[in-house]
């Protein structure tokens, strides 16, 4: 138990350094895609779209953190996190975060 | 000197083996063999570019090398450092997110901060402080210490020493040696000085060999070039 709460602990320590890049990206499909389309009525079933979008970024994000911060990983590491399972939490976290955003917008819009 | 307790650990032996690494059309590293105990501090020198700490990084496993060999207690462990209480590796670069709290960083790697820095008491004020709000020998103080009392076999530390005050360097030798009872320790670091007297083996690597030195290790490392002579 104690072992999943570091685990969980460090990806949300590693998600907190490059929310800024991903949040951004959900809030722009979000307001660009999901938004409009709230508003003209044809919002319904575009979502599992929007996160299959949201998701193909990743690996974008994964390219450019490896190149930007190329020893971000020590710490991680020490903790016995491989950059595979750091990155799929990361994914994971924020794929939910997306689909409760979008949820909550077609719940207060529509 | 501390006392040594009376349930000692198990001994472990750390080994690596068939590390060769190349870059370009120069060979870094061939046919590397090192061993490792807990109760030893293992001293690794060499010239600049010598590959110190792609040998380092190799053995914690964050460097994938093909054909490479870590074992421990002759069990293959690669990489080693997804073993639980196995090892940890202090990196040349530095360790925490500067974001992170001292507090917090410890707790993350199950140390007590409190025993962790009992002997650099000027380091306590500085607990709730962010890693990157440290000037640069203190944050390597504390991540050398960090990683020092943390619960592993072993702990490879590339230039613990590196930008820390000659006063804690001379602290910092001696709580390494007071904890070489529960644990095996890997150091690389150009202060010689300070590392050769607390060091029970000492290898050099040279010209892509690595040479266990018996004997006069400082009349050694001169003719190898190391030392000045």
């Amino acid at each position: 138990m104690m072992i999943l709460l570091t685990r969980f602990r460090a990806v949300l320590l590693f998600y907190r350094s490059i929310a800024p890049f991903m949040l951004g990206i959900s809030g722009l499909i979000l307001a660009a895609v999901l938004l409009p389309a709230i508003y003209e009525g044809r919002a319904k079933g575009i979502v599992p779209a929007l996160l299959l979008a949201k998701l193909a970024t990743a690996p974008v994000m994964w390219l450019l953190s490896e190149r930007l911060r190329p020893d971000q990983y020590w710490f991680y590491f020490n903790l016995n996190i491989s950059r595979r399972q750091l990155w799929s939490g990361v994914v994971a976290l924020d794929g939910l975060l997306f689909l409760g955003s979008a949820w909550l917008m077609r719940a207060a819009l529509s | 000197m501390s006392q040594i307790p009376d349930n000692l650990p198990e001994k472990q032996v750390l080994e690596a083996d068939g590390i060769r690494i190349v870059f370009g059309e120069r060979q870094v590293l061939g046919s590397i063999y090192m061993q490792v105990q807990t109760g030893q501090i293992v001293g690794l020198l060499g010239r600049n570019g010598s590959g110190k700490s792609v040998l380092l990084q190799t053995i914690f496993g964050s460097r994938a090398v093909a054909d490479a060999s870590v074992r421990v207690n002759g069990r293959r462990v690669v990489p080693a450092f997804r073993e639980r209480g196995l090892l940890n590796y202090l990196p040349q670069e530095p360790l925490l997110p500067p974001s992170l709290s001292l507090a917090r960083a410890a707790r993350l790697l199950g140390v007590d901060i409190e025993e962790a820095t009992a002997c650099f008491p000027e380091l306590r004020p500085q607990f709730d402080k962010r890693i990157g709000e440290l000037s640069g020998g203190s944050a390597r103080l504390v991540q050398t210490l960090l990683l020092l009392h943390a619960d592993t076999a072993f702990s490879l530390f590339d230039e613990p020493f590196s930008g820390v005050m000659p006063v804690h360097v001379e602290t910092l030798a001696e709580e390494m040696q007071r904890l070489r009872h529960r644990k095996g320790l890997l150091i690389t670091d150009h202060r010689y000085a300070e590392v050769l007297p607390i060091c029970d083996v000492v290898y050099l690597l040279h010209q892509g060999r690595l040479l266990r030195l018996n004997g006069d290790v400082r009349e050694q490392l001169r003719d190898y070039g190391y030392l000045a002579s």
